[in-house]
């Protein structure tokens, strides 16, 4: 918002003689106050107060009208927001009112013990009893003025136009306001309050539909859209369009026009740093460094490699040298050395020394000599397995258990050993496989990549319907991306057929004869429902393991080869990746909101009051008149002047007079224009008025006041032509 | 307080020679006075307008009227001209993208949209 107030304190106050005239135009937006018979007003605020806390002190303030922001920063301005002693025009908060007359009078200079000069002050049309008579007698006991005299804004406004010759005598003041919107219909230079009307739309409400569809649409930016911003946005940018509709298809259309009229507030944005690619030397560095480290690892690797190999070697060695000395120890005396070394027999020892051998083979990374193994097994079956084909009558209980242990032992082993071959031969044949098909392809190169391809891709395509059926069932509709999650998809096809199976039984009984049981078939029922679906697995672990191999070759001999992604990854929902914000994401543009807005004036119901708007209310109020009199009809509608701060908005002229040209006969005269100032006029015209020598006749003191009664203060009405 | 607002005046002083009776007199700190005013409807109420001829003007009466016209349909969203409605967010749409965007937004961005035209759902 510009910063339009004047807050200076006024020196000469008592330069001026108690009979001049105070004039205030206590506006719903703004208060402005000043001398009688001066062209403007001496001190111009906002009409609000606020009570924030001081940060360092805590004690509550009272702070009126606005100020430069950067103050404010000192008061915890969180608890209360600014306040109005208004609603709907209406003065009704007289505490407010009271900080909002202190500090008027006090920046207009006041220092006496009163005010010592009459006051003129404004109020709405019509303003209810209670409020003028509050406003009277705050302005009587608290500050102590002589005289009152209450006026309206918009015919202030009006007169002081015809006194300039811009509008006649008989004509329209249309005055969209700030809370409110009135027409007042004047004759013979008095306005006629019967033919009034009032539509509670204004300015206020177009800032805050701004406000409110900016923050709907950049909800990231809702903190920049303070009020005063978006006022002073709605100032510089709204503008009325000649016809709502058709303009808003030319952008609906984004013509070239509607382009031009787009304006666009960029926000401050600072492009985020960019990441140069690193240099040669700097690759180079990054290089040596990593390579530094992987040496240090292997280094580390190794130390603790060959540590661990010294360690056992030195077990072996201990344990060979105990297995020497037990050697030389006479039978009887084993125990009693063994104690010393901790083991408890002579088998314990060996099998040690043969667990620290593995380990130092494992070590040292030499191969498992299973040859040698095996061998030593063979040779050493006969001995390992001695029961094993003795008759069991002719050994002890203890040898029959023993027994059962090698047969078991020897079993295991046996199937190991058949393991082991199996594999070995599935090797051979798969070397024998690879080993065709490498003659294959040096056969014929090209043929054979086109066969890999083809089989690659019968392939994919196998384990992808597969995977499918599994998740889908058999009938794929196709829309499994959608992401919607019902029975359908949640289940396997298998579970499904288990489902349905079990429901038909549950439900079918009772139905008919029940002939289960009848078939031999009907029993199968039962094995199909107890069973798990864990049974369709091998098929696709082949296929997939087939699958892999292919494409790993393809990839070897095919540089163009990609391995199709995994379908069922590429199926969960894309997450959308964080794209760095562009300047683009810190531009708010304005299209249609520059005429929607103030569109209000003309559509109140946009905002959901339900009245006639701006272009309508000028036959309401002719029509309130009601007298039938075209002549003077012709004569309002020839002088229609517009007043207040929303008739600011560029093309309101125009469109208003297309408005009222539809309400009225065919070739009626229309002739509107605005106020010279429509903002200041009012407080001028009130200032002009107040400097008149007959003001004294208009004013009421404090005397009449209290001795006519609330009923008289009811019908009191300013009479503007003096 | 510190200088640069002591020299702006920002703070209303609370003692002002030209008054004669001064705010902490009127409303002394520390007791509650509840409400202390009245609300404009209430204010409206107690002037009793009932009670007079209504060919004479006040503040009731001279409200507007309702349109005649029929209310121009507008887009909630862009505020294109609004041929379709849609029953389930109860908003007003131009198109078929506007369509697409109003399904997709939050309940809560729903309501404030319809808030500005009055017709949000309010839970009482």
């Amino acid at each position: 918002m510009p910063f339009i107030s004047k807050i200076n304190r006024q020196s000469d106050y008592n330069l001026f003689r108690s009979a001049t005239p105070l004039v205030i135009d206590n506006g719903a937006s703004y208060f402005r106050i000043g001398w009688a018979g001066e062209d403007d007003p001496r001190v111009i605020f906002r009409n609000i107060v606020q009570r924030p806390r001081h940060k360092t002190t805590g004690e509550t303030v009272t702070i009126v009208g606005d100020h430069d922001p950067a103050l404010l920063k000192y008061f915890d301005c969180t608890r209360s927001g600014p306040r109005s002693a208004f609603d709907s025009n209406v003065v009704y908060q007289f505490e407010i009112m009271e900080y909002i007359l202190d500090f008027g009078f006090d920046r207009m200079g006041a220092n006496g013990s009163e005010i010592d000069h009459p006051v003129l002050i404004t109020e709405c049309v019509c303003n209810p009893v209670q409020s003028r008579s509050k406003m009277g007698e705050l302005l009587f006991e608290t500050y102590g003025v002589p005289s009152i005299a209450f006026g309206v804004d918009a015919a202030f406004s009006y007169k002081y136009n015809q006194l300039q010759g811009i509008c006649d005598r008989d004509g329209l003041a249309m005055c969209p306001g700030f809370t409110t919107t009135h027409v007042i219909p004047f004759i013979d230079g008095e306005p006629m309050y019967k033919g009034c009307c009032r539509t509670n739309v204004g300015g206020y409400h177009v800032t805050n539909y701004l406000k409110q569809l900016l923050s709907l649409k950049y909800p990231y930016h809702m903190g920049r859209f303070t009020w005063e911003k978006v006022e002073d946005l709605k100032m510089e940018h709204c503008y009325i369009a000649q016809d709502y509709i058709s303009e808003a298809k030319l952008f609906q259309r984004g013509t070239k026009e509607a382009e031009e009229k787009t304006r666009l507030w960029q926000l401050p944005w600072v492009p985020p740093p960019t990441e140069e690619p690193p240099s040669e030397e700097e690759i180079a560095r990054k290089a040596a460094i990593k390579e530094k480290l992987g040496q240090r690892l292997r280094e580390m690797a190794e130390a603790k490699r060959s540590s661990k190999i010294n360690e056992l070697e030195n077990e072996l060695h201990g344990l060979e040298f105990l297995l020497n000395q037990l050697e030389q120890v006479a039978e009887s005396d084993i125990p009693s050395f063994l104690a010393e070394t901790g083991y408890v027999s002579r088998q314990e020892i060996e099998s040690a020394r043969n667990r620290t051998t593995q380990s130092l083979r494992k070590a040292k990374g030499e191969p498992k000599s299973e040859q040698t193994e095996t061998e030593k097994a063979d040779s050493s079956n006969n001995e390992k397995y001695s029961l094993v084909n003795v008759a069991d009558e002719m050994l002890t209980p203890e040898q029959l258990i023993e027994k059962k242990k090698q047969l078991s032992i020897k079993s295991m082993s046996e199937g190991r050993m058949r393991l082991k071959q199996k594999r070995q031969e599935a090797e051979l044949e798969r070397e024998r496989k690879q080993q065709l098909e490498e003659e294959k392809r040096l056969e014929n190169p090209e043929l054979y990549l086109e066969q890999l391809h083809a089989k690659y891709k019968d392939l994919s395509e196998k384990v992808d319907q597969r995977k499918r059926l599994k998740t889908n069932g058999g009938h794929t509709n196709g829309n499994n991306l959608s992401g919607g999650v019902g029975r359908g998809e949640r289940l396997n096809a298998a579970q499904r057929e288990r489902m349905r199976l079990l429901t038909t039984a549950a439900f079918d009984r009772g139905k008919g004869e029940d002939t289960f049981g009848a078939k031999d078939e009907d029993w199968q029922l039962y094995k199909l429902m107890s069973r798990d679906n864990d049974d369709d697995d091998e098929g696709p672990d082949e296929d997939d393991a087939e699958l892999a191999r292919i494409s790993s070759r393809l990839q070897d001999l095919d540089p163009t080869f990609v391995p199709k992604l995994e379908t069922s990854t590429s199926q969960t929902a894309e997450v959308p990746r964080a794209r760095p914000l562009t300047k683009e994401d810190f531009q708010i543009v304005f299209g249609v909101e520059r005429f929607r807005c103030p569109e209000i004036l003309f559509n109140p119901n946009w905002v959901a009051v339900d009245q006639v708007g701006l272009d309508e209310m000028a036959g309401v109020s002719m029509r309130r008149l009601s007298y039938k009199d075209e002549s003077l009809e012709s004569r309002l509608t020839s002088s229609i002047l517009l007043t207040g701060g929303s008739s600011l908005f560029p093309g309101i002229i125009e469109r208003l007079e297309a408005g009222i040209r539809m309400i009225r006969p065919c070739g009626s005269p229309i002739k509107i224009v605005r106020a010279l100032d429509p903002v200041m006029d009012a407080w001028r015209g009130a200032s002009a008025y107040a400097s008149g020598p007959q003001f004294h006749t208009q004013t009421f003191s404090k005397m009449d006041y209290y001795e006519k009664g609330e009923d008289w203060l009811r019908s009191y009405q300013l009479k503007y032509s003096l | 307080m510190e200088p640069e607002v002591v020299e702006a005046e920002l703070v209303l002083p609370s003692y002002l020679s030209f008054k004669k009776v001064q705010m902490y007199e009127k409303y002394p700190k520390g007791q509650s006075r509840g409400r202390h005013w009245k609300h404009l409807k209430q204010i409206i109420q107690a002037e009793n307008y009932q009670n007079y001829p209504p060919e004479e003007p006040n503040y009731v009466n001279i409200e507007s009227p309702p349109s005649m016209h029929p209310c121009k349909k507008i887009c909630d969203i862009t505020g294109f001209e609004a041929p379709y409605y849609d029953p389930r967010t109860n908003l007003r749409y131009a198109n078929t993208e506007v369509f697409k965007i109003i399904r997709s937004l939050p309940n809560e961005y729903v309501q404030r949209y319809l808030a500005l035209r009055n017709a949000q759902v309010v839970l009482k």
